[in-house]
């Protein structure tokens, strides 16, 4: 009877209870859709960091603490006995993608031809695992990451960063959108020449044969300079296969990935020692599990390393996640608020419109309560109608923008992502927000109610 | 017109249980004062008074003279500022409004003058709300507010909404209403002021008629004296005090 007599008044009323309904409708289609967008940042980044660092990463310990400062002391000495180590584990032989080593280097990068130099920071990796990695979608977004762009047949090729690639001068042969070489390149050139190779081999007799043979000598050269174990310095000369944007500049302007065994030929002249061991995993459900039973099996062999969740050695996605959380957060209170207002006047009013009722009811023999649960009843119908509009609303936009592909660039990551706005991908989020709608509306009417449930029931009855 | 003239074994508190038992209500020196901005108005002033048990009681008396608060606190929807109120044998004079609430609930039926029906029920719901203090089963309360209404004579327009029917209708399903818990009394203020005669006197003696079927003690207030039935006890109050009144 209760919800009867709410239900009919809100029919009753029909232009203020759809106007009251569309406002919190609004309010909620807002936090749905954003909602939706912070679901998609929770999926599409963690899933861009994964293909790119894994889930879990093992480093000797004290690396995160020292390992900067001395970065020889706190490599793992055999990677391979470790990775065989953790693959061997039974209760987790299922969950593992891709175990892969990374060395991470720092030197000089210079390009002869352009006479151009620069520190540079590297990584050595396995182009296959790290190509498999980038495949990865444990969410299931359909997010495939780019291609490492090291090819498996030229150990001696590398990737660089466009920033690099500008500064030394190599993106007319790389042919790279958006990069330009440094000015003093074209100089004493004719106009329309400076996209091209022919400046940079004049002068330069190793540079003459980027202009012979096949696709692959038409790619630069640099000469990467390191120092190994021992202080001596170290040469490699490298063929830039392509340069690849990184999130953020600094990094981009260093940037240099290359084959592992290259890497350890520079350093070490061996290919035993790494920085970290990579670990992708199947499900990132199991992960906290997967990274338990790794310590254990690894502590028990006696190994010194730790494992690490991505988001443990790099903060960046708590911290992008935490940002928009806290965005959403002060969204909804705002959103919430004018609900709130909204729903005060509307309960207001249908308690003027329906004073002698009330006292009527009372009258009959109900206590406070029961006017109420009354009024209470019509505010969360009104909620709940609010939600399924806002609900609807929301996914109805929520597919047309996705099918719109619009793209941004996370500050995470280099490449943009397409926008999906996940607002049913994540059921505990859009029942949160219908929840809290319906939940908001009966909050906000608990005054005008509690103020319906204490009128004088004589002067209710009397009232006009 | 029989004025009765007031029962002075009444002025004095605590009557017997026996004698209890024979009133529905007793008035033992109550007074009722308002505040009306800065002056204090008395509605009621020192009345006491008794209703007979399982009959009809009239309250007349000219406007303002305090018909409407004698029956409002008779009703427990208001409070005397002073005396004692007896009710059904129970001194209910400091009932808190949870049991005042739950005393109405049990023991008395209420007919408005504005038939005071909730506008988005139908006739049927109308006479089934008071029942969902006592009846869990929606299909008992329907069934029985469904007699109720048929003994009103209102059995084929049930589903209407009172904004579908007359006054005189909408009146008898307010009585159906009043009834359908099987209250001990039912306080009936001005229930013919908004209806014609021939409706005002058929309203009468439908209740007339409800009082001896149900067995229930009926209090009307009325101005309008033809309505009064010669053999009905009678309150007179004017000016806030009681003039005549107790048992025919």
């Amino acid at each position: 009877m209760v919800w009867t007599i709410a239900f009919r008044n809100l029919i009753k009323n029909g232009r203020r209870s759809i106007m009251t309904m569309l406002a919190i409708a609004i309010g909620g289609f807002a936090a749905l859709l954003f909602g939706g967008f912070v679901t998609s940042i929770w999926f599409g980044v963690q899933t861009s960091m994964i293909q790119d660092q894994g889930n879990l990463q093992v480093y000797r310990k004290g690396f995160l603490q020292f390992g900067a400062a001395d970065p020889e002391a706190y490599t793992i000495v055999d990677w391979r006995r470790a990775a065989e180590t953790i693959g061997a584990i039974e209760t987790i032989r299922d969950d593992i993608v891709v175990i892969t080593p990374k060395l991470d280097l720092g030197g000089i990068a210079g390009n002869v031809a352009a006479s151009s130099n620069k520190t540079f920071f590297g990584t050595g990796v396995v182009a296959a695992d790290i190509d498999r990695m980038r495949q990865w979608d444990g969410w299931r977004i359909d997010q495939p990451g780019l291609a490492s762009g090291l090819s498996d047949n030229r150990g001696n090729g590398v990737v660089v960063g466009v920033g690099m690639a500008r500064m030394l001068g190599i993106c007319g042969p790389l042919e790279i959108a958006e990069c330009t070489d440094p000015p003093r390149l074209t100089r004493g050139t004719v106009t329309g020449e400076a996209d091209t190779v022919a400046p940079l081999v004049e002068g330069d007799g190793d540079l003459s044969a980027l202009r012979s043979g096949g696709p692959a000598d038409s790619l630069p050269r640099l000469n990467l300079l390191a120092a190994t174990t021992t202080g001596l310095p170290n040469i490699a000369r490298v063929v830039v296969e392509t340069a690849q944007s990184q999130a953020q500049r600094a990094v981009d302007n260093a940037f240099v990935m290359m084959h592992f065994d290259q890497a350890g030929e520079l350093l070490y002249g061996d290919s035993r020692q790494a920085t970290a061991l990579l670990i992708q995993i199947r499900s990132p459900d199991r992960a906290e599990f997967v990274k338990a039973e790794i310590s254990k099996t690894l502590a028990a062999a006696g190994l010194d390393l730790e494992v690490y969740h991505f988001t443990e050695v790099d903060p960046t996605f708590s911290r992008i996640f935490g940002m928009f959380s806290f965005l959403f957060a002060v969204v909804s209170i705002v959103l919430a608020i004018v609900i709130v207002f909204t729903i005060v006047n509307t309960v207001s009013m249908s308690v003027i419109e329906r004073v002698r009722e009330i006292g009527t009811i009372r009258a009959l023999g109900f206590r406070k309560g029961f006017v109420t649960r009354l009024f209470l009843a019509e505010s969360a119908l009104i909620g709940l109608f609010g939600a399924v509009l806002a609900l609807i609303g929301a996914i109805a936009a929520a597919t047309l923008i996705n099918a719109m592909g619009v793209q941004w660039t996370p500050p995470s990551n280099a490449a943009p992502l397409t926008v999906q706005l996940m607002v049913l991908q994540n059921p505990a989020l859009t029942l949160a927000v219908v929840a809290a709608l319906a939940a908001v509306a009966v909050v906000a009417a608990l005054v005008p109610t509690r103020r319906a449930a204490r009128l004088n029931i004589v002067e209710s009855l009397h009232h006009a | 017109m029989n004025y009765a003239t007031p029962i002075s074994e009444l002025e004095h508190p605590a009557p017997p249980p026996a004698a209890a038992k024979a009133e529905t209500a007793s008035f033992r020196s109550i007074s009722k004062q308002y505040r009306l901005d800065a002056v204090t108005v008395d509605a009621l002033n020192d009345v006491t008074c008794a209703l007979p048990l399982g009959e009809t009681t009239f309250v007349v008396g000219p406007s303002g003279s305090g018909k409407t608060t004698f029956l409002n606190i008779l009703g427990l929807i208001d409070r005397p500022s002073a005396g004692r109120l007896v009710l059904l044998g129970e001194d209910v004079t400091d009932l808190t409004d949870s049991e005042a609430a739950d005393f109405r609930s049990r023991h008395i039926g209420f007919i408005f003058q504005s038939f005071n029906l909730i506008p988005v029920l139908s006739l049927r719901e109308n006479v089934e709300l008071p029942l969902l203090r006592h009846m869990r089963s929606s299909r008992a309360r329907r069934q029985r507010a469904s007699h109720y209404l048929d003994a009103v004579g209102l059995a084929d327009m049930m589903e209407r909404r009172p904004g579908e029917t007359s006054g005189g209708q909408r009146q008898r399903a307010a009585i159906a209403r009043a009834l359908v818990t099987e209250p001990d009394i039912v306080i009936a203020d001005e229930p013919t002021a908004n209806l014609d005669t021939g409706t005002s006197s058929e309203i009468v003696a439908l209740l007339d008629r409800m009082k001896s079927t149900f067995n229930t003690s009926v209090v009307i207030c009325t101005h309008n004296i033809d309505l009064i039935q010669p053999e009905s006890a009678l309150i007179q109050i004017t000016d806030g005090r009681l003039v005549n009144g107790g048992p025919n």
